[in-house]
């Protein structure tokens, strides 16, 4: 039997404020498959990011387990990359060796970096760019970079925190288009949250609806597939079996409201 | 074009010496009290051709050279040790700007009677004035760094030494800057004020001899003098680092 890329079981987390404990999240199990892209949708302040953030060793959770590739996490590390929802690289540096910084970390050669660096430059729509600094870029194109050094570091899993939230609204359609194609030519796990239902089907393969707080998981739905190269927006809203999904996690959500 | 932004810097410095000029000749002010710029440029060309000027400008400009690197060397780490742990950074807040309140100058007796009428007490109290915001500056340069330029790095396998050179110490560098200016703008001012008192040479002692017999002349090329090296040292010091890096990277704050 393979093993789940990530495995969720009986997951709870109490943050300790000084006002005393907060319940941040309910008791969570979910499993991810490799080369599965799951999306996690719910009402802001559900607990998702927390969810994220255990995953991603950021922080330890009160109960439960989490397993990636059957081990116990116990920090960050390279086999889980993530992309933030605030700007997380770095302004000092260029494009280039943002995109190419988990690469230099790992100690790979300038040769190697450089040939990873320029497919994901050229896969992310970045060309000319190269050796511009992020505060001469704008925000769409920022988050490419930051998307693009996550991939470039080829973790296992890679761990999505509402990467496009702060991006305008027709940027944000790009960006998608731009995510399932970079997925499919990829093929890595990732874990998606967001609040938005229609990215999170748009991007999924499996949806995952979250209660409001402490949220826990109160339903999935499968998406299929449709191509090998990834969804676009065009053939995604002409399609009356997404539109059938997209109702039924639009009620799922809307119970949810706050 | 170029020639009307450097007339666009000297402006103000024209205006101050016609104005200085017109009062010594309209009040009819005595020499006693003020001199005239032509009186003044003579001195400074005394001052100049007897070599006197360059050996108290150069032992001023020593002594903030020497003070200026060992408040780096202990000024930046100790701003990182404290900066990096919240604990020590709150803890320490109030201490630091009691020390900020409590000028260099106010340590002079103190340090006059630890090592006398020496250019150790000039420096110690330099230091002294250098150090504390340059620790200040690096420790809030350190705090202001987003949480998430850690993280997104662990999460891309950094250790602690990684995350230290490519994160914290860039991502300080402005603060460290700022501190830097600021703490050279008050150690200028304690190295002068310091010399003053100690009387071991420096443009402070210079001023301050020139008093006891009367020569405003004197004492009036030695403030300009004080001036213009401060403005020397802050363009060929502080403003390289700063379009170096912090231009570049779009982080100068203006």
């Amino acid at each position: 039997m393979a093993t789940d890329k990530i495995a969720v079981s009986g997951f709870r987390h109490v943050f300790q404020t000084e006002a005393g404990p907060v319940q941040a999240t309910g008791t969570i199990d979910l499993t991810i498959q490799p080369g599965e892209f799951v999306t996690l949708v719910g009402p802001s302040g559900c607990g998702k990011t927390t969810l994220l953030k255990a995953i991603a060793g950021f922080i330890q959770p009160s109960e439960g387990t989490i397993l990636c590739d059957g081990k116990p996490i116990k920090g960050p590390g390279r086999d889980r990359g993530v992309v933030f929802q605030e700007l997380a690289i770095l302004p000092w540096r260029t494009v280039r060796r943002n995109i190419g910084h988990g690469l230099e970390i790992a100690g790979a050669s300038k040769a190697e970096r450089d040939k990873t660096v320029a497919r994901l430059i050229d896969l992310m729509s970045l060309t000319g760019f190269e050796d511009r600094y992020p505060h001469e870029l704008s925000g769409g194109m920022k988050q490419r970079v930051a998307v693009a050094r996550t991939w470039a570091a080829d973790p296992e899993i890679i761990l999505m925190d509402e990467p496009f939230a702060a991006v305008d609204a027709m940027t944000r359609l790009t960006l998608q288009e731009e995510l399932a194609r970079l997925c499919a030519a990829t093929g890595k796990t990732v874990f998606f949250i967001t609040h938005s239902v229609e990215e999170a089907i748009f991007l999924a393969d499996r949806v995952l609806v979250m209660t409001r707080r402490p949220g826990t998981i109160k339903a999935e739905l499968a998406v299929p597939r449709r191509n090998a190269g990834g969804r676009d927006w065009d053939s995604f809203t002409a399609d009356p079996e997404m539109r059938d999904i997209a109702e039924k996690v639009m009620h799922l959500v809307h119970a949810e409201r706050v | 074009m170029r020639l009307l932004r450097e007339l666009r810097i000297l402006l103000p410095f024209i205006v101050l010496i016609a104005l200085w000029w017109a009062i010594k000749v309209g009040a009819q002010v005595s020499d006693t009290m003020l001199v005239a710029p032509p009186a003044v440029w003579d001195a400074f060309v005394h001052l100049v051709t007897h070599g006197i000027l360059a050996e108290y400008a150069a032992s001023s400009l020593y002594l903030i050279g020497v003070a200026a690197l060992i408040s780096f060397g202990i000024g930046v780490p100790l701003g990182f040790a404290v900066g990096a742990n919240r604990y020590a950074a709150r803890a320490l807040e109030p201490f630091l700007r009691f020390f900020q309140g409590i000028s260099g100058i106010a340590w002079l007796p103190l340090a006059i009677l630890w090592f006398g009428f020496t250019h150790t007490t000039t420096l110690v109290i330099v230091i002294y004035t250098l150090v504390v915001p340059i620790v200040f500056n690096t420790m809030v340069g350190v705090r202001a760094i987003p949480e998430n330029y850690v993280l997104a790095l662990q999460s891309l396998g950094a250790g602690r030494l990684r995350i230290v050179r490519d994160v914290y110490l860039p991502g300080a560098l402005p603060s460290i800057v700022v501190g830097t200016r600021l703490g050279m703008g008050y150690g200028w001012r304690a190295l002068i004020a310091s010399e003053m008192l100690v009387r071991q040479g420096g443009l402070g002692d210079l001023i301050f001899g020139a008093r006891t017999f009367n020569q405003i002349d004197r004492i009036m090329v030695g403030m300009i003098a004080i001036g213009c090296l401060y403005i020397v040292v802050d363009r060929l010091l502080v403003q390289p680092v700063e379009s170096m890096t912090l231009a570049r990277w779009g982080l100068l704050r203006q």
